[in-house]
């Protein structure tokens, strides 16, 4: 049980995630809102002050204490807004931050010292009127640091859900009772109803058990702005950083996506921007020389496209060098000395770990580390990437994830004792194995209409245990690079399955992208088609997947 | 992790494995729960067992047996899994250790823990947390979050292609 101060710095802590996400942006468009936009965020300054004070972290209240008072020259036309001025108040929002316990989301370099920050606020703020006779209000150096339970607690997860959702599912509970205590009335005296009475009155209460569900499944998605939201300090940071001058547009920002998603594509995302800042768009001065506009453009954008979600980070600056990624990719042997992909295949390569065409390591990007973990990212999300680019006029990354994280459209096999889980969208059709195929091995490949189609034995690809029944059947999959069939015992047929996510231990485990609790109470792995092939096609064929130990199955 | 400060006692859990008694820390113990069918994950490592369900979310089984180098457990009547609370990558993970037997519940003081010796042990010593002693014999103490350390666990997981 959480003690009720424990609850209460919880909320605390949620709200001043809010107030300073909301304080960073409002600093950013300062420059251009001018002294009026000051004003609104006065009052978002003065409620974390307060709040900080009563949470007992004095520290953050004077830096937003100190934060407020340069605002309000601000407001008052005191001071220009200047870069310099919003560099520092994006400081502050990051020194709060860190002494409330959260962990800031500037570029590292540019941190400062609380009482250096402090002192530089308050300079700021005199600079426009006199300057204040005592340089310190206390002087004290900051030995007292932020409660260790705030700094260390693992954030709790969670999600701030609209009231008149939780209203709806609460009604539907209700009825759900109502349907239940009916069933159940009817089922005590089940002799005095017909079977069809007694279905009709199941599928009624089914109708609720499904609504319910749907209502959960929605208070799950957010919108994806809140993934975005952070890029615009990210880019403000980066172009400091870099002396590139980038144009940041948001779009679909109220696009709504599973939570996860937006937990888990904030480092592509990051890792994508990093790169499109450093390597794609150009200085300036070289920007004039192309004959482009200076200002560099960046856009993030959200949309739904055919049962799924798209999300673009497209830049309009140099584009992928074609031929460095050649070059590199015949140096790592990924390519053939005179072998030639096409533009989307080659530049698939990008994502290989250790992959940088990168002249130059810069702080920003270029180790050849981020593109592999960008990918893996979006794997872990069932989702793909694509990348668009033109030499001169940029590159686009289109990263496309299913809308739906928790529940999929499965497809059920039987291998031996275990059940397997196919996403039903990779599935095009079954049939059964031709009688002339052998009963052995791991992989082969039989004809299909006139056309090969490579199968892989999943029984033996995973070393199940048992007899192989008499007929087998083939589970045509659309993967990545084609068609392939899956060999397997018995099909079960679709329906939709309630994903739940493979515990932490599993994370390397390819082929296997989570698992679903069955009717029987039994567990049944999601395969994941695509590392599954991917893996299967790496092996060579002869050889058996890990031996078996005997025992390993119950 | 919160030691009990006034009673300088420490409360054990012990179980079965092989024929050998060990024992976990009891805070680290969330529940016994009787063996149901594991499904087993291609491609893990061999002392992973698979994946039950308990109660709705999805349980991770190891076979502590096979993570000793014996052979692994089998499957008897009084067969359980125990279901801990490990440190894995700085997060709290819940697993299930299959055990042959439940034992009892130590009641063991700062003088009933014996340093591990250097050898001897049927099981690596840095597994080890200690030597409980529960009258004429010792009780092999384990450090369940070592033994499930995520160095070890990344590693496994890694080699097996």
């Amino acid at each position: 049980m959480k003690t009720d101060l424990e609850m209460v710095r919880l909320a605390f802590r949620a709200e001043a995630t809010e107030l300073l996400a909301n304080l960073e942006r409002d600093f950013l468009v300062l420059e251009d809102s001018g002294p009026g936009g000051a004003e609104g965020v006065l009052r978002s300054i003065h409620t974390l002050k307060g709040n900080a004070l009563l949470m007992g972290f004095p520290e953050a209240s004077e830096v937003a204490h100190t934060v407020e008072d340069l605002l309000a020259r601000i407001s008052q036309r005191a001071i220009p807004v200047t870069p310099a001025v919003v560099t520092l108040l994006l400081q502050g929002v990051d020194a709060l931050r860190l002494q409330i316990g959260l962990s800031p989301t500037g570029e590292g370099r540019e941190r400062l010292d609380v009482n250096e920050l402090r002192r530089r606020l308050k300079q700021a703020a005199s600079a426009g009127a006199s300057p204040e006779p005592s340089p310190e209000r206390d002087g004290g150096p900051s030995s007292e640091r932020p409660p260790e339970a705030a700094a260390h607690a693992a954030p709790e997860r969670t999600l701030r859900v609209g009231l008149d959702r939780l209203d709806r599912m609460l009604d539907l509970t209700g009825e759900i009772a109502i349907a239940r205590g009916r069933l159940t009335a009817m089922l005590e005296k089940a002799g005095s109803y017909s079977a069809e009475q007694l279905l009709e009155a199941h599928r009624e209460a089914d109708h609720l058990y499904l609504d319910l569900q749907e209502l959960v499944l929605r208070a799950r998605m957010v919108p994806i702005g809140r993934a975005f939201q952070p890029f615009a300090r990210t880019l403000h940071d980066l172009c400091a950083a870099t002396g590139k001058l980038v144009r940041l547009e948001l779009s679909g920002e109220e696009v709504e996506v599973d939570t996860t998603v937006v937990d888990l594509i904030r480092d592509p995302l990051t890792h994508l921007i990093r790169n499109a800042v450093d390597h794609g768009i150009e200085l300036p001065s070289v920007r004039k020389q192309r004959g482009k506009n200076y200002l560099g453009t960046l856009r993030l954008r959200a949309f739904h496209d055919a049962g799924s979600i798209v999300v673009e980070v497209a830049d309009d600056g140099a584009g992928l060098d074609r031929e460095r990624i050649r070059e590199r990719a015949r140096a790592l042997g990924l390519l053939g000395p005179n072998e030639e992909r096409q533009d989307a295949e080659l530049f698939q390569l990008i994502f290989v770990p250790g992959f940088s065409t990168a002249e130059r390591i810069t702080k920003l990007s270029g180790r050849g580390i981020g593109m592999d973990v960008v990918k893996a990212n979006i794997e872990a999300l069932r989702g793909t990437i694509a990348i668009e680019s033109t030499a001169g006029a940029g590159t686009t990354f289109r990263m496309r994830l299913p809308l739906m994280l928790s529940i999929i459209e499965g497809f059920s096999v039987g291998v031996g004792e275990e059940t397997y889980v196919l996403p039903l969208q990779s599935v095009l059709e079954c049939v059964e194995l031709p009688r002339e195929e052998p009963r052995q091995g791991r992989t082969g490949v039989l004809g299909l209409r006139g056309q090969p189609l490579p199968w892989l034995r999943l029984r033996e690809h995973f070393g199940v245990e048992g007899p192989a029944p008499e007929r087998e059947s083939v589970v045509v999959i659309h993967h990545g690079r084609g068609q392939a069939g899956l060999v397997v015992d018995t099909l079960f047929g679709q329906g939709q399955t309630v994903v739940k996510p493979l515990s932490k231990l599993f994370q390397h485990v390819p082929g296997v992208s989570g698992s679903a609790i069955l009717g029987t109470g039994r567990v049944a792995l999601i395969l994941d088609v695509p590392t599954l092939f991917e893996k299967a096609l790496r092996l060579p064929a002869p050889r058996l997947p890990e031996a078996p130990s005997p025992t390993d199955s119950p | 992790m919160s030691q009990p400060t006034a009673v300088s006692l420490t409360q054990y859990l012990s179980f079965f494995i092989a024929g050998e008694e060990y024992a976990i820390g009891i805070l680290q113990v969330r529940e016994i729960i009787e063996y149901e069918t594991v499904t087993r994950v291609p491609s893990a490592p061999p002392w992973i067992r698979g994946v039950t369900n308990l109660r709705g979310s999805v349980l991770p089984v190891v076979d502590l047996a096979m993570k000793f180098g014996l052979p692994p457990s089998t499957i008897n009547r009084r067969s359980c899994i125990v279901v801990v609370e490990v440190s894995f990558q700085g997060e709290k993970l819940v697993m299930g250790v299959l055990a042959d037997a439940v034992g009892q519940v130590l009641d063991l003081g700062p003088g009933d823990v014996e340093p591990v010796p250097a050898f001897g042990t049927s099981v690596q010593a840095d597994y080890l947390a200690g030597m409980g002693r529960a009258g004429k014999k010792f009780i092999l103490l384990l450090d369940i979050d070592r033994v499930l350390s995520g160095q070890e666990l990344r590693a496994t997981s890694v080699v097996v292609p």
